[in-house]
């Protein structure tokens, strides 16, 4: 019994629950007591996946929303049966899946605190003698006394961590909840993780934050529409998963719903892909082809691609994406999605894509360009590969700005300008004009 | 038998979870625990003042104590049911999100309300010395039987909460059904009348039907009549209290693990 959880070919279907099926499936649930799964009603979660982990080790699990990983790590915990195949578990299991779920609102944190230790299977005795290492962990001790119903949302998961930390589980399921506290916390409850992992307890991660997989875990499982594509080294998973996931056809099928992954804008170019063809060279000129890092606003100018090619392709899509600085995205496309049809890529060249006017308000932009399959799977991709200012003497704000122009009617006066109203985008070509000659 | 040991194994968090009800129920409020008793006390009084003013038929004298004596139980079972109704839907958080024994979640309804009928008691009791005092009532040794039937009825509750509370999950208009039941079901039960006063043999026997019958009929019988319940009744009430058991622990058993997705 070297493993801690094993599961053998394990298979969920979820029903569907309408209006009609309710009675039938009482009744079938008391007959058969199963649930009779019709194949159009159910829909599958997890889909025949088998591993093993074993005592000790710290295994995540990564994949897109709906991949199926929360469900799997509630047929580990036991809160679901699977409906084919077999899960085993050996030892004290501890499931973070939602902090704090058991809290009653109208009693106090204390009384919740000795609640919640009986939920997850200890003793009353055993909760007084951790009783204090918990109020320190979850720092609230000013609150213990209070209502949990007066608790901040950050109180209430640092309270439902500290609790389910200190059971002393010999496996700890941890779902996604490590992204939710401060900084502070958070970097208090990945010690404490690290910690567990150093006394041998069994963990397994499912997280959308892959660096907090690679640097914890000692194998991943990449699951997609509820498969298991890939298991091993939690690096190598995790870049397979990114090269899928990463390219924009797939990222926004996969967008996350609000507040599940808060997009984080990195400063460092991030570049990924199976390099069968390469994004040599990626710059934004001037019409007369010399590479600019700041532009007036209004500028006519493009972004080129040089492209090497290694392996020629039949099936390839060059996409651009521009972000603000703060990491919303401004602009996104690529040739797919212009319905260019790809024929075939063997030598390399240069790709320009000509704007005849960069309508953006004054800030500071990148740019992402990838090469990849209409799949989604990438040959390259350059995340933060070009970094650009844009500059304005109009001090309006957005990231778009319309060409335009006021017009007065009627009883309306302004004071007339000192200088001959000249729209700022104008002026600034006359300047950049002046400078070229 | 292995589901009644599993319950045993959960006791300090049914116990836990029991006093966290009571608690949470009654913080904030002033009259607290009186607002349990409020609702036996309003029928109470309006059941007196029907039917010994504006309808006098009543035979049974002091009429008061006779009601009081059959609301109780009465109300405990209706009670304990109509809650049990939503008892793991309103946990659902507990069910999907935690290892939680869902058995434990009717349980602790049934075992809060017994609380409540628990702390009625010496309100009974004090109106039966009342009585006693002004010579209208007389007390007897039976009435130490009433924690025996307690104990008895707390089963039969618990059997039957279980089957209502997963069977809920799973059909949601089982909590209308159990309503407009528990409504019929006070007429049902000898409570505002006496059942020897019955008298059609055939509508006697159809009575005990209802389990509540013989459980609210013994209660009147230990604490009001002074005697010992009668054999037929003391048959029925181990009988539907272990026959509510069995049924509870089976279906509660076929449907949990259809519980955590059915929610």
């Amino acid at each position: 019994m070297s493993y801690a959880i094993a599961l053998d070919r394990v298979s969920k279907s979820y029903r569907l629950w309408g209006r009609r099926s309710q009675f039938a499936t009482l009744k079938s649930a008391l007959l058969r007591r199963d649930l009779k799964l019709s194949p159009e009603a159910t829909v599958p979660a997890v889909k025949d996946v088998s591993f093993a982990v074993d005592k000790g080790e710290a295994f995540g699990i990564v994949g897109r929303n709906g991949s199926g990983k929360s469900t799997l790590l509630k047929l580990i915990s036991g809160i679901l049966k699977p409906t084919t195949g077999r899960v085993t578990v050996n030892g004290r299991i501890a499931a973070l899946i939602e902090l704090g779920a058991g809290f009653h609102p109208e009693i106090t944190g204390r009384e919740n605190i000795y609640i919640n230790g009986i939920m997850l299977g200890l003793s009353r005795r055993e909760i007084d003698a951790r009783f204090e290492r918990i109020v320190e962990f979850s720092g609230i001790r000013d609150f213990i006394d209070q209502p949990v119903k007066t608790y901040s949302s950050g109180m209430y998961v640092r309270l439902g961590f500290a609790v389910a930390v200190h059971v002393d589980p010999d496996i700890l399921l941890i779902d996604e909840v490590l992204s939710v506290g401060d900084e502070e916390f958070s970097a208090k409850c990945i010690a404490k993780i690290q910690e567990m992992k150093y006394r041998g307890v069994t963990l397994v991660f499912v997280t959308h934050q892959l660096d907090q997989v690679r640097n914890l875990c000692d194998r991943a499982l990449w699951l997609d529409h509820g498969e298991a594509v890939q298991i091993g080294d939690p690096v190598r998973v995790v870049d397979a998963y990114l090269q899928q996931v990463a390219a924009p056809e797939a990222r926004r099928d996969a967008a996350p719903p609000a507040g599940e992954t808060p997009a984080r804008p990195s400063d460092e170019e991030e570049r990924f892909g199976s390099g069968e063809v390469v994004l040599k060279r990626v710059a934004l000129v001037d019409h007369k082809g010399r590479e600019l890092v700041a532009l007036g606003a209004g500028s006519a100018v493009a972004i080129e691609m040089d492209i090497e090619v290694r392996v020629p392709q039949d099936d390839f899509v060059f996409g651009l994406g521009i972000y603000h600085a703060d990491g919303a995205c401004v602009y996104g496309t690529n040739t797919d999605l212009e319905g260019f049809a790809p024929e075939r890529l063997e030598a390399g060249g240069r790709v320009r894509f000509v704007m005849p006017s960069l309508d953006l308000v004054a800030g500071q932009y990148r740019v992402d360009a990838a090469i990849h399959t209409r799949n989604g799977r990438s040959f390259d991709y350059r995340r933060g590969v070009l970094r650009f200012v844009v500059g304005s003497r109009v001090h309006d704000t957005g990231v778009y700005r319309p060409k335009h122009t006021w017009q007065f009617e009627g009883g309306i006066a302004f004071k007339s300008m000192e200088k001959p109203a000249v729209p700022a985008q104008i002026a600034e070509a006359i300047e950049s004009a002046k400078k070229k000659r | 038998m292995d589901e009644l040991k599993n319950l045993y194994r959960y006791r300090q968090l049914i116990a836990a979870l029991t006093a966290r009800d009571l608690k949470a129920r009654y913080r904030g409020s002033i009259l607290g625990f009186f607002w349990s008793l409020a609702n036996p006390l309003l029928l109470l009084g309006i059941y007196t003042l029907a039917f010994t003013k504006f309808f006098p038929s009543t035979v049974v004298r002091p009429y008061p104590l006779f009601l009081f004596t059959g609301i109780l139980p009465w109300t405990f079972f209706a009670a304990a049911v109509l809650e049990s109704t939503s008892s793991i839907s309103t946990n659902a958080a507990l069910i999907k999100k935690v290892m939680f024994p869902a058995e434990a979640l009717p349980l602790v309804v049934v075992f809060s309300h017994l609380v409540h009928f628990a702390l009625a008691i010496p309100i009974l009791l004090l109106a039966l010395g009342i009585y006693v005092f002004l010579g209208q009532a007389t007390i007897s040794a039976t009435i130490l039987l009433v924690p025996v039937l307690m104990l008895f009825q707390t089963v039969f509750v618990a059997g039957i909460c279980m089957v209502i509370s997963s069977a809920a999950v799973l059909l949601r208009d089982l909590r209308d059904i159990v309503a407009n039941l528990m409504t019929l079901g006070f007429f049902l039960t000898p409570i505002i009348y006496l059942i020897d006063r019955i008298d059609s043999r055939l509508w006697r026997a159809l009575l005990r039907l209802n389990p509540m019958t013989p459980f609210v009929v013994a209660y009147q019988d230990v604490i009001f009549f002074g005697h010992l319940p009668g054999a037929a009744d003391t048959f029925l009430i181990v009988a539907y209290s272990l026959v509510a058991l069995g049924a509870g622990l089976l279906v509660f058993d076929r449907l949990r693990d259809t519980l955590a997705e059915a929610i």
